[in-house]
């Protein structure tokens, strides 16, 4: 890793060639990551990658203009600052760019883990070992991965701003497959040692096991138990198509005619917190704004997105610092929902006829108004008869608004499960039990 | 040979590799993005690094490194030959490298992407010109509230070795641009895009590409299009009907429910636990009917303006042309050296890597559905009652490549042989053979136009591909339409 003091020299030195009228900031990634993949028992690719990407903002007046290098020698990023500086120039005036941010300190949170950042090959394809040999005792296919790595992040400005931030990441994806069932489990975070290969590899071989010759099934409107990998696909779906201000503003979200309407049930509550050590904290945005905990939906009641400072200057409120990546709008990725205080066999014991679903799969926005989504269940898909799984059943097609599924929310698990993406987004979701989907379809 | 690449691949050997490879990527990048009558970005991205692969014991390791310095290059070799070893050392007996990835490859030369204009020596300020005249046009149109106009230009330097004595350079030129129209009222929202959705239109080609879309003089158009569908009626909710697809919905359809079901590592099972597998498994290969008589479906990697077109894939094969589909029946996979081998087959070129720092996957190239004899007008003069259908607008399809739905911007009704209404937010579903059977005429040459798709996504850690698909418009009969709400 390159670590502050380094990094914090190296951007000060390129921002010495911004020009005498303007400012610049730099946000700087580095990543090191090593995944080993493993398929139908084997480790299959095995790789390691590391990258310095420095993303360099020049701001002229109402003007600003980019550059992206991942050389980080100084000539390469003083190229980089000219090349945003002579593009800065080139641009027509914005009226509504309130230019860079102001700095303001963000809070420290502990998210780094060496044992996971050094982790080495050995290691993960030990993990990788148990996994295929447990798989192979039951006649069963693995597949999945073991990664571990570790992120800085750091922003530096001409105005004073001086973040920078390191976590550690990890995770282990299973899933066991036979010629007509599938399994899958997930988990991951910043420590490695959270996770429980063993559980892991248990949970997804269980449910290939239990979901040999699976049933056809009719579709139509069903209750539902959603497991949090289904419940984490919903949120991150929210997220991607209305939580930022921008698709908002555009009219384009779908909490556009929502907010300050109960539109969910009183039941489910999301917010967005970047510094909660429980999900994959990250203290400050790409503009170097500190995280702020943003109320998305409150019992219920839909609340507002979150901002960055182009989009809250427009609105005329502060940044919540929610700029992810040098470009593109707002975005909420450090998402929680509160949990119920059921455990998940209660959900399904409260079911008389429905499904129960592990996850879904090539979700797709097929309208912005209530987030209307279409996609597949994947790799455990269960009929729930008089409050108990009796059979599995074959994947199904879905069509469904996510905000009207939510308005149906009759009960959520305890406690939640972190799902951490390969590209970072933390969601931290509990089981739910939904009084109806709308399942539109069954594969062969 | 450039020294880095002879270190890199001295020291994989002497570490115990018993093949190695190295590719050596230096890409640059400039996007210019309209957004509402404002400049959201305009920025120069370069990227440079190599990435080395390693077999030991018949096991794969793979590292890289952005530093282009002797020894950060042989740091990386020695570290892909340790991930390598660990690999082995979990796997069991390994196969020799003859068996695994059979015949050697030891391909010489250089190519070029042929471009007329090189888009990197046109000023900045002639493209954003067009952006903003585009984006003047979208404005004039009063229920349009999200306008979005961008260009993409793209060159990327690549060398590859490997031990055999493969030496290939490469120069890869792309240019992309597009226009897009949000409106809103009357209870609805309402896209549409011009050349064609999520974006852009994308090839392998010089500025002149881009210009040759004329997106100033389309972008009205676009934008009424937009407002005019807030009030257009609904698709028929649930039905079956005939469908006519035009050629960019059906790039889609192609790539979808053909492209990815061919790539022969998800038929083996190695992206079960993401991208999923295949119902096109090896024991149906030249035994099973995937379509109608009319449904020709090729990869060709010699496409002009394709974003799957190149001198040599990355193991070095060179480019060509082959049968995937041939009247309606499976005849073809897309292969790697080492999958081609498990079916004792030759490779037929199509692993690519989205970067240096990621591994070559098998990934599709231009695969494209042939042309046929039907006139538009014909066609829709032939159907008496159905929906054409315009420019995706949603895309979903299950992991084995089987269920899938689509939904696209516009719908046009067809009564009688004729164009009738618009229809809005338009779907519809089907099981991947049981559609390609009821294919029943394809369009001519002159319709024929190869789409880019340049945001596939596959592989952990994840990669992005830039693929291409040929179609012209197509009919199919009795396909379940209307599922929404």
């Amino acid at each position: 890793m390159l670590g502050p003091d380094y990094i914090h020299s190296l951007l000060r030195e390129a921002l010495r060639h911004c020009p005498s009228d303007g400012d610049g900031d730099i946000y700087l990634t580095a990543t090191e990551q090593a995944l080993t993949r493993f398929a139908n028992n084997r480790i299959h690719q095995n790789v390691a990658h590391q990258d310095a990407i420095a993303h360099v903002r020049v701001a002229v007046g109402k003007r600003q203009g980019r550059a992206v290098t991942n050389n980080l020698s100084g000539a390469g990023l003083a190229d980089a600052v000219r090349q945003a500086s002579e593009y800065a120039r080139l641009m027509p005036e914005d009226p509504d760019f309130p230019g860079l941010p102001e700095p303001s300190p963000a809070q420290s949170v502990a998210a780094y883990d060496e044992d996971t950042a050094d982790c080495n090959a050995n290691r993960r394809a030990a993990i990788a070992g148990m996994v295929c040999h447990k798989a192979a005792d039951l006649s069963l296919d693995a597949a999945g991965f073991c990664r571990t790595g570790a992120t800085e992040l750091a922003v530096v400005s001409t105005r004073g701003a001086d973040a920078y931030h390191i976590g550690s990441f990890s995770g282990l994806l299973v899933t066991a497959r036979s010629d007509d069932s599938a399994g899958w489990s997930k988990g991951g975070g910043w420590r490695m040692d959270a996770i429980d290969g063993e559980a892991l590899a248990d949970e997804a071989i269980g449910k290939a096991v239990w979901g040999r010759n699976p049933r056809d099934f009719e579709p139509g409107e069903y209750p539902v138990v959603l497991e949090n990998y289904a419940v984490d696909d919903m949120l991150e779906a929210l997220s991607f198509y209305g939580m930022g201000a921008q698709m908002v503003q555009d009219g384009r979200s779908w909490m556009s005619d929502l907010q300050g309407q109960p539109a969910m049930s009183p039941l489910v509550s999301i917010y967005d917190d970047g510094l909660d050590p429980a999900g994959w904290p990250v203290p400050f945005d790409a503009e170097g704004v500190p995280r702020q905990r943003v109320d998305v939906v409150t019992d219920g009641v839909v609340q507002g997105p979150v901002y960055n400072t182009y989009t809250a200057a427009k609105a005329g409120v502060g940044s919540t610092g929610h700029q992810r990546g040098a470009t593109g709008g707002p975005t909420a990725t450090n998402l929680f929902m509160r949990p119920g205080d059921r455990t998940t066999e209660e959900l399904i014991a409260s079911v008389d006829r429905g499904l129960y679903i592990t996850r879904f799969y090539y979700t797709r926005l097929s309208h912005n108004r209530g987030c209307v989504m279409t996609g597949m269940t994947r790799d455990g898909t269960f009929l729930i008869e008089n409050g108990e799984i009796t059979t599995p059943v074959k994947n199904l097609r879905f069509t469904q608004s996510y905000a009207e599924a939510l308005a149906g929310c009759q009960a959520l698990s305890s406690p939640a499960h972190l799902n951490l993406n390969e590209a970072g987004v933390a969601i931290h979701v509990p089981a739910a039990l939904l009084g109806s989907w709308r399942f539109t379809g069954q594969t062969v | 040979m450039d020294p880095l690449i002879a270190t890199a691949l001295d020291t994989a050997r002497a570490r115990g590799a018993e093949y190695a490879d190295i590719r050596l990527v230096s890409n640059r990048e400039q996007r210019i993005v309209v957004r509402n009558g404002v400049v959201e970005t305009m920025t120069a991205d370069e990227s440079v690094g190599l990435g080395i692969r390693a077999v030991y014991q018949g096991a794969w390791g793979f590292a890289s490194t952005r530093e282009l310095t002797g020894e950060a290059a042989d740091q990386a070799a020695a570290q892909a030959v340790q991930i390598a070893r660990a690999s082995a050392s979990q796997n069991g007996a390994g196969m020799a490298v003859a068996q695994l990835l059979g015949s050697p490859v030891s391909s010489r030369g250089s190519y070029v992407t042929p471009i007329s204009v090189d888009p990197f020596a046109v000023p900045l300020e002639d493209k954003l010109a067009l952006l903003l005249e585009a984006d003047r046009e979208m404005a004039s149109v009063p229920q349009v509230t999200a306008r979005m106009a961008n260009v993409v230009f793209i060159r990327e330097e690549r060398t590859f070795a490997n031990t055999e004595g493969a030496l290939v350079t490469q120069t890869i030129y792309e240019a992309g641009g597009g226009v897009q129209a949000t409106a809103v009222g009357n209870g609805e929202t309402q896209r549409r895009s011009y050349p064609q959705s999520h974006g852009r239109q994308q090839g392998c080609a010089g500025r002149e590409y881009v210009v040759a879309m004329d997106l100033p003089g389309n972008a009205r158009r676009t934008a009424e299009e937009a407002a005019e569908l807030l009030t257009a009626e609904p698709c028929p909710s649930n039905i079956h009907t005939d469908l006519i697809i035009d050629s960019s919905q059906l790039a889609l359809q192609i790539h979808e429910s053909c492209g990815h079901a061919v790539e022969l590592d998800r038929a083996l099972g190695d992206e079960a636990a993401f991208a999923g597998t295949s119902f096109l498994t090896p024991d149906l290969l030249n035994d099973f009917r995937y379509g109608s008589e009319q449904v020709n479906i090729t990869a060709d990697s010699t496409s002009a303006t394709g974003l799957g077109t190149f001198g040599w894939d990355d193991e070095g094969l060179p480019a060509q042309a082959t049968d995937i589909i041939r009247n309606g029946q499976f005849v073809g996979y897309l292969m790697s050296r080492e999958s081609a081998t498990l079916l004792g087959r030759d490779s037929n070129g199509c692993m690519r890597a989205s970067s240096w720092n990621r591994i070559p996957l098998i990934r599709m190239t231009n695969v494209s559905l042939e042309p046929g004899e039907w006139t538009l007008e014909d066609l829709i003069a032939d159907t008496d009652d159905g929906i054409y259908l315009e420019t995706n607008r949603s895309w979903s399809i299950d992991d084995r490549r089987y269920n899938f739905q689509f939904g696209t911007e516009v719908g046009r009704e067809i009564k009688n042989g004729k164009l009738g209404r618009l229809l809005r937010n338009c779907t519809y579903t089907g099981i991947t053979p049981e559609f390609w059977r009821s294919c029943d005429a394809v369009c001519g040459p002159e319709l024929w136009q190869l789409w880019g798709t340049p945001r596939c996504g596959k592989g952990q850690p994840g990669q992005i591909a830039h693929t291409s698909h040929g179609a012209s418009p197509s009919r199919f009969r009795n396909v379940r339409v209307g599922v929404m709400r």
